[in-house]
């Protein structure tokens, strides 16, 4: 099941003072498909990371009963590993690995009692994206792009994390893959009840979400549900 | 505390020792690793940049196995030499250079020496404590195999009466050394002098028959062939030792009329105590000069020692500069993984995970330069030691000591405590700069 996300007073800002990101407020419902839309440099990928606990920010981050703002960046990571899946623009595998080995990078540094489990959800997440046994040990170098983007999605969600934060997933995609991968995703998330939040400037992926944030100049200047 | 050490045996010490030394790396290890198994992440890395793996295991296996091999052939050279000599109990020559009595006596390296007379032979052989008194006679030669005249006691006494066929009998039969390409029954004429300068056939007139081989004592002997010295003697052209009513007689005593001088004695004493006097009574100022071998050896030792402090600090130097070279290699590799680095923090590793991993990266390649350093140098030190034995025929052997593990051990835990550093330096990098790269 899904997190809610409550925002509020998030400001963000560079080394030198200049606000990159400001928040007032903003409440996401557990289990929501939400897409961030707006222009390049507008702050969408700042959110994002922001909403991760990986940068420094003011104000309130709060997924379901936990601040994130308020907790270390080690107890961040901790919170990260049992919460959160992250996807990117450019998959961010080991291309030494195989997909399977891949998929189940999280294991490696969790307790030794939970690893069997997330290799075999891993296997399970693989297999549901098409991406069988036959070739969970081939190295993923020799994946095309929309299987890359799979084994990602596939290491995203095989801890079963509550909330999934995708930068750009289609972008390095040509459409049919890019198709098929929304297809999984949204298949996915409505089907754990995970929270998805998606940066994307692929129009077919955000309408496919149930409510959209634009963000300009690092403010949020629209919130609209969709009729996904 | 220090008598408990001192009542361990050396073999417990020298384990101690090694585990001791590894301890640092043992405990950082432990605590890095506990808990994680970041090795899929390692091989991958280690496959990513194999080539620069490669190099870094090849430059820590060429620094440490050279300063094994230097190490291990220099401790070889000097147990060789000692045992060369350990049958030289006390050595009586003509006043001059120690060092060059003992190479031409105990290494049989041809040397132009003044000779002592039958009276001095006499009173050596005679004195209540010399149970051997041993003339030697140089000069000759058969091939590459010197030709020694000495007497049938002290060719016992080097074999330690292991002798296959007999005892020569007269002045034409020879004993052979172990090495020696002359079969028993064999006959054969000596040359005067070595090598190239060697007459071939200056000695035509003598044929002799091998009679009897040594067996192999690991000596520059081994090579040798060994005479009565009568038989050296008389194809000189110089009396034989003896009256000439007692002309046949092979062997102690001989006659100081007719003894033609000897450059060296051989004096062995039963007693310890007895060898130091004889030293002492025979080291006389313009008639004789009387050493021990293994003191003069020992004087090479401490020379050795010196130049084995300067290459053992010269190999450390190396080793350092090679740990250095790694150790900044991994900086700049690490820093090629920034992004990977950057994926696992924004999965939720911990520092400590992210840590491990680039911690391992470097010790697999410290650990495996060191393995295969320890190879190495246990290979070069076997090859130099054949190369030595065979130029010299002096046994060398350099097995592996504790010596050289303790050295490994003490590099292994500062490298590996070394290779923190760039590991905390990975983690100072910012992660979303990374992912966003």
């Amino acid at each position: 099941m899904g997190l809610a996300l409550s925002i509020s007073d998030l400001r963000v800002t560079a080394p030198r003072g200049r606000v990159l990101l400001s928040v007032p407020g903003l409440e996401i419902p557990a289990g929501s498909l939400v897409g961030i839309e707006g222009p390049s440099g507008a702050g969408k990928s700042t959110l994002l990371y922001a909403l991760a606990g990986l940068l420094a920010a003011e104000g309130r981050i709060r997924w379901g009963d936990d601040d994130l703002l308020s907790l270390g960046a080690e107890k961040r990571a901790r919170f990260r590993a049992r919460n959160i899946g992250m996807i990117f623009q450019d998959f961010l595998l080991f291309e030494e690995l195989g997909a399977g080995d891949n998929a189940a990078l999280s294991a490696l540094f969790r307790p030794r009692r939970d690893r069997a489990a997330l290799r075999a959800k891993a296997a399970e997440r693989l297999a549901f994206l098409g991406l069988g046994a036959q070739i969970s040990d081939r190295t993923v170098s020799s994946f095309s792009g929309g299987e890359r983007q799979r084994v990602a999605i596939a290491r995203a969600t095989a801890t079963d994390a509550a909330v999934l934060l995708a930068d750009e997933p289609t972008a390095s995609l040509d459409r049919a893959a890019a198709d098929r991968l929304i297809d999984d995703l949204v298949t996915l998330a409505r089907a754990n009840g995970t929270t998805l939040i998606v940066v994307s400037h692929d129009a077919a992926l955000v309408s496919r979400m149930d409510r959209v944030l634009t963000i300009r100049d690092g403010a949020l200047t629209a919130d609209r549900m969709t009729m996904a | 505390m220090s008598a408990l050490w001192n009542g361990l045996s050396a073999l417990s010490q020298d384990i101690l020792m090694t585990l001791a030394l590894l301890l640092p790396a043992l405990i950082v290890g432990a605590l890095v690793l506990r808990g994680y198994a970041p090795w899929p992440l390692v091989r991958a890395i280690l496959w990513r940049f194999r080539v620069a793996s490669a190099l870094f295991v090849l430059l820590i296996a060429i620094s440490v196995g050279m300063g094994i091999g230097l190490l291990a052939q220099e401790r070889g050279l000097r147990r060789g030499t000692a045992q060369a000599a350990d049958k030289f109990d006390l050595v009586v020559a003509a006043p001059g250079s120690e060092m060059s009595v003992m190479m031409a006596a105990v290494f049989l390296q041809p040397s132009d020496m003044p000779l002592l007379d039958g009276e001095t032979y006499a009173e050596v052989a005679g004195h209540e404590n010399v149970s051997i008194a041993a003339p030697l006679a140089f000069g000759d030669s058969f091939g590459t195999s010197p030709v020694i005249g000495t007497t049938a006691e002290f060719a016992r006494y080097l074999a330690e009466d292991r002798i296959e066929g007999r005892m020569w009998q007269s002045e034409h039969e020879a004993l052979v050394g172990a090495l020696v390409p002359l079969a028993i029954g064999e006959e054969f004429t000596p040359a005067h002098g070595h090598g190239d300068a060697a007459e071939e056939h200056a000695h035509d007139g003598a044929h002799l028959e091998v009679v009897g081989r040594l067996a192999a004592s690991g000596t520059p002997w081994d090579r040798a062939i060994l005479l009565p010295v009568e038989a050296i003697w008389e194809v000189h052209g110089v009396s034989n030792g003896h009256a000439p009513e007692r002309a046949d007689q092979i062997g102690p005593p001989f006659d100081p009329a007719y003894f033609p001088g000897t450059p060296a004695i051989v004096v062995r004493s039963e007693a310890l105590w007895a060898n130091y006097a004889l030293r002492s009574e025979f080291t006389r100022d313009r008639e004789t000069m009387a050493f021990f071998p293994g003191a003069v050896l020992a004087q090479l030792y401490r020379v050795l020692g010196d130049i084995r402090q300067i290459m053992s600090l010269m190999a450390l130097v190396t080793q350092g500069l090679v740990a250095s070279a790694v150790l900044l290699g991994l900086f700049i590799l690490s820093r090629l993984l920034h992004r990977q680095i950057a994926l696992l923090r924004a999965l939720g590793a911990t520092a400590r995970f992210v840590f491990a991993v680039i911690w391992s990266f470097g010790a697999a390649l410290l650990l495996a330069g060191s393995a295969l350093g320890l190879l190495t140098g246990v290979a070069a030190a076997s090859v130099l030691s054949k190369v030595v034995t065979a130029r010299t025929d002096v046994l060398v052997t350099a097995p592996l000591g504790w010596g050289e593990l303790h050295v490994l051990a003490a590099f292994v835990s500062v490298t590996l405590l070394l290779s923190l550093v760039p590991a905390a330096f990975i983690l100072r990098q910012p992660v979303v700069p990374s992912l966003r790269a």
